[in-house]
């Protein structure tokens, strides 16, 4: 019955780590080996694209013969931990793939690189994904590529109900979902998340497009203002109307659902079009994406993953040099091609199927004005404050006010 | 940190390790003789035992200490680059855990587990040892194998199972219910469902333990007195009462001891299955200490919470030892 051993040994690895204290860090920036001396970089990236960036390096190597590129592909779910074993341990490899949340935390450990504005400059990327890896004002992550929430929706089963535009505002989207359940006959209208860990990202379309936010610019709580106040409660009455499931399983998948008709309706990341193509390819031709649809403005959130160069690393120079690889145009649309994740770079967006490919447009002006989340170091402690405060109104245990009260209590005490 | 935990309440089992090697040889009468060949024994003991002793002390008896010291000092993230900053604090953490609503919430939770779940798994778990060892004679095997199969399986996979199994819309369940005209309840997505749900996947899954403690103690007692004790006219059910469970107490000690301290430090199941929710109705206190350690970074607190499942933990084995125990006498 020792059923927790794996996360034992991480726990414990930690622990050991600490109170050995090995922490000692390695050299420090002084002696930079020079980008065009004989090196080996270390690159951790995680999950499909650990993968795929093995491809890229040897392109790159071939390019750059005194440089090898060592990529070690990193499963998400176990990312987090072995990177703050690894700053713990001072053993972070030179070059990192972050996801937006985790910016705040590993500035506030002190182990990332500034990034060089120089050579990299926030004009060339989207403003949302620049931000995802400033920490107060600095950039410690170049955005390396960027993903949006978007609406997608059943047109064959639109048409059925009588619909045959896509929902612009809340009130449409409503009534599309009300139509699907009673005149298209689906289970539910909206597939939104109703509680558990992360459901605000499901949220952020609703606080987003009517103005809200968690925490402010000045680095204030906001979550009680009347602008949350009304997405929480637009939010909620897709489950007070029984539009949405009340109870969704960690693990669901609602392309599986999209595909057979039971949920017609839900707000999916760039890689759902390439998971609907793939899985469900009867359902071609009868669905589309839209825009957040809005309230004050459409919205959505802004997610992806930047690159960092640790700030032990003896081999900044040659990092910069393959970030800047990766990140400029042609290296950006090479990746959309092998990965289908989409560019962090405006420019490489516009030619070849990026420009063309009218779905992918919908992304890109989403991307425009998509708002990513404040980069703090108690990020997650945060959102699962909110998390709390959806739970509660979508299980109809508090109105949207009382829930959001508790909510920015707590996350006052969060911020300082 | 759950694990730490975990951990912690093993030790007084692993300590008998390097015991076991020096003083037991001394009990025994005829070793005793031979003085001169005892130190020699002795370090040869010592000497197997080191790559036990080693990997104990970096892996387990450091890392208890660790976490002891880390649950007096407010130990949070920043701390994982800087330990030498984190700040004594006393009792602090201590105190907090006890007006922490959360925390609270998660040892009601972890003792509703336990207290449902123990003695349904002993009980199921001697039932169908009984079973096996005397009933079914041509497929015992199999059954044997049934029912220790979801012991060795890997908690996802069953979770996927039990996640179909239980989906209120086209699980197998829901299908059963329809079969009659009623409808499903959703179970894990229900504040009251949820943790019996939960409870009857943790009790099926480890039956099979159980069982197998209880067939090999049941096999363990000899023929000849229950031969006896049907040559003086009792029942099947005064031969159970009289013999098997007398002569079972042992293994009924130390299957519950055992089940207590495994469900006490339930993990796996509330993190695949519900990851604590419906509104913390399945949070437990192994799950809320992951989530403040390695999602916060609350090691401090986190370590606090460790020490006080332990400490609850070493309380109910000394209790149930002593409860099950003296009734043999």
């Amino acid at each position: 019955m020792s059923r927790t051993a794996r996360n034992a040994s991480t726990g414990i690895g930690i622990a050991v780590v600490l109170a050995l204290g090995l922490t000692a860090c390695g050299s420090s920036g002084g002696d930079d080996v020079a980008a065009d001396k004989k090196q080996t970089l270390t690159v951790w990236a995680m999950g499909a694209e650990g993968e795929k960036l093995a491809d890229v390096a040897k392109v790159y190597e071939k390019a750059n013969p005194n440089i090898t590129v060592k990529v070690t592909p990193v499963g998400w779910d176990v990312a987090h931990q072995k990177l703050v074993s690894a700053a713990a341990a001072g053993t972070m490899p030179d070059v990192a793939q972050m996801g937006g949340s985790y910016m705040g935390e590993f500035s506030e450990l002190g182990v990332l690189e500034p990034v060089d504005t120089k050579t990299f400059q926030k004009k060339d990327f989207f403003p949302a994904g620049w931000k995802q890896g400033e920490v107060d004002g600095q950039a410690y992550g170049v955005p390396w590529y960027v993903d949006t929430r978007v609406l997608y929706y059943r047109t064959d089963l639109a048409e059925k109900a009588g619909i045959t535009k896509a929902p612009t505002n809340w009130k449409e989207m409503q009534d599309l979902a009300t139509a699907y359940q009673k005149k298209a006959g689906t289970k539910w209208g909206l597939s939104i998340q109703p509680s558990g860990l992360d459901t605000v990202q499901n949220f952020y379309s609703f606080l987003y497009s009517a103005g809200g936010e968690i925490v402010n610019d000045k680095g204030e709580a906001v979550i009680d203002s009347p602008e949350a106040v009304k997405a929480l409660k637009e939010y909620g009455s897709y489950f007070d109307k029984g539009l949405s499931n009340k109870s969704i399983p960690p693990g669901y998948d609602v392309v599986k659902d999209f595909g057979n008709g039971r949920v017609p309706m839900f707000f999916g990341g760039p890689w759902h079009v390439t998971l609907l193509n793939e899985g469900q390819p009867q359902l071609k031709g009868k669905w589309a994406v839209a825009a957040v649809p809005a309230d004050k403005s459409s919205t959505s959130m802004a997610g992806g993953s930047s690159l960092v160069i640790s700030k032990d690393s003896e081999h900044k120079a040659a990092a910069t040099k393959f970030i800047q690889y990766l990140t400029d145009t042609k290296g950006q649309a090479d990746w959309y091609k092998r990965t289908k994740d989409l560019p962090a770079n405006t420019a490489a967006w516009t030619s070849g199927a990026l420009a063309d490919d009218a779905d992918l447009q919908i992304f890109k002006k989403q991307m425009d004005t998509a708002k990513s989340s404040p980069s703090l170091p108690n990020l997650s402690e945060i959102t699962d404050k909110v998390d709390q405060a959806i739970a509660k109104v979508t299980q109809g245990k508090a109105s949207a006010e009382d829930a959001l009260k508790t909510a920015q209590s707590e996350i006052e005490g969060l911020v300082k | 940190m759950s694990t730490t935990t975990g951990k912690a309440a093993e030790p007084a089992k692993v300590q008998a390790g390097p015991g076991t090697t020096s003083p037991a040889a001394g009990p025994k009468g005829s070793r005793r003789r031979r003085k001169p060949s005892m130190g020699v024994q002795n370090m040869a003991g010592w000497l197997f035992s080191t790559p036990f002793l080693v990997l104990f002390l970096v892996f387990m008896a450091v890392p208890i200490i660790a976490t002891l010291v880390m649950s007096f000092t407010d130990f949070g993230l920043r701390n994982v680059t800087h330990p030498l900053d984190a700040n004594f604090i006393g009792f602090e953490n201590y105190t907090k855990l006890f007006s922490d609503e959360k925390f609270l919430k998660s040892l009601f939770n972890t003792a509703y587990f336990v207290v449902v779940g123990v003695p349904l798994t002993i009980l199921l778990g001697l039932v169908v040892a009984v079973l096996l060892n005397n009933g079914i004679d041509r497929a015992r095997t199999f059954f044997r194998v049934g029912f220790y199969a979801p012991v060795v399986t890997t908690i996802v996979a069953v979770a996927v199972v039990w996640r179909f199994v239980l989906d209120p819309s086209d699980g197998l369940v829901a299908g059963l219910f329809s079969e009659v005209g009623l409808t499903a309840p959703d179970f894990l997505g229900s504040e009251t469902l949820a943790m019996p749900s939960m409870i009857a996947m943790a009790v099926w899954r480890n039956v099979g333990t159980v069982m197998v403690l209880f067939i090999a103690g049941l096999q363990a007692i000899p023929t000849e007195v229950r031969e006896a004790a049907r040559l003086d006219g009792a029942n099947v059910w005064q031969e159970f009462k009289g013999i098997t469970v007398p002569l079972l107490r042992p293994t009924l000690l130390y299957a519950t001891v055992i089940t207590t301290i495994g469900y006490l430090n339930v993990f796996e199941e509330p993190f695949v299955m519900t990851q604590g929710g419906p509104s913390d109705s399945t949070l437990t206190v192994s799950l809320n200490m992951y989530r403040e350690g390695f999602n916060f970074f609350h090691m401090g607190y986190a370590s606090a919470m460790a020490y006080v499942l332990f400490v609850v933990i070493m309380g109910i084995t000394v209790l149930q030892l002593r409860l099950l125990k003296d009734n043999t006498k």
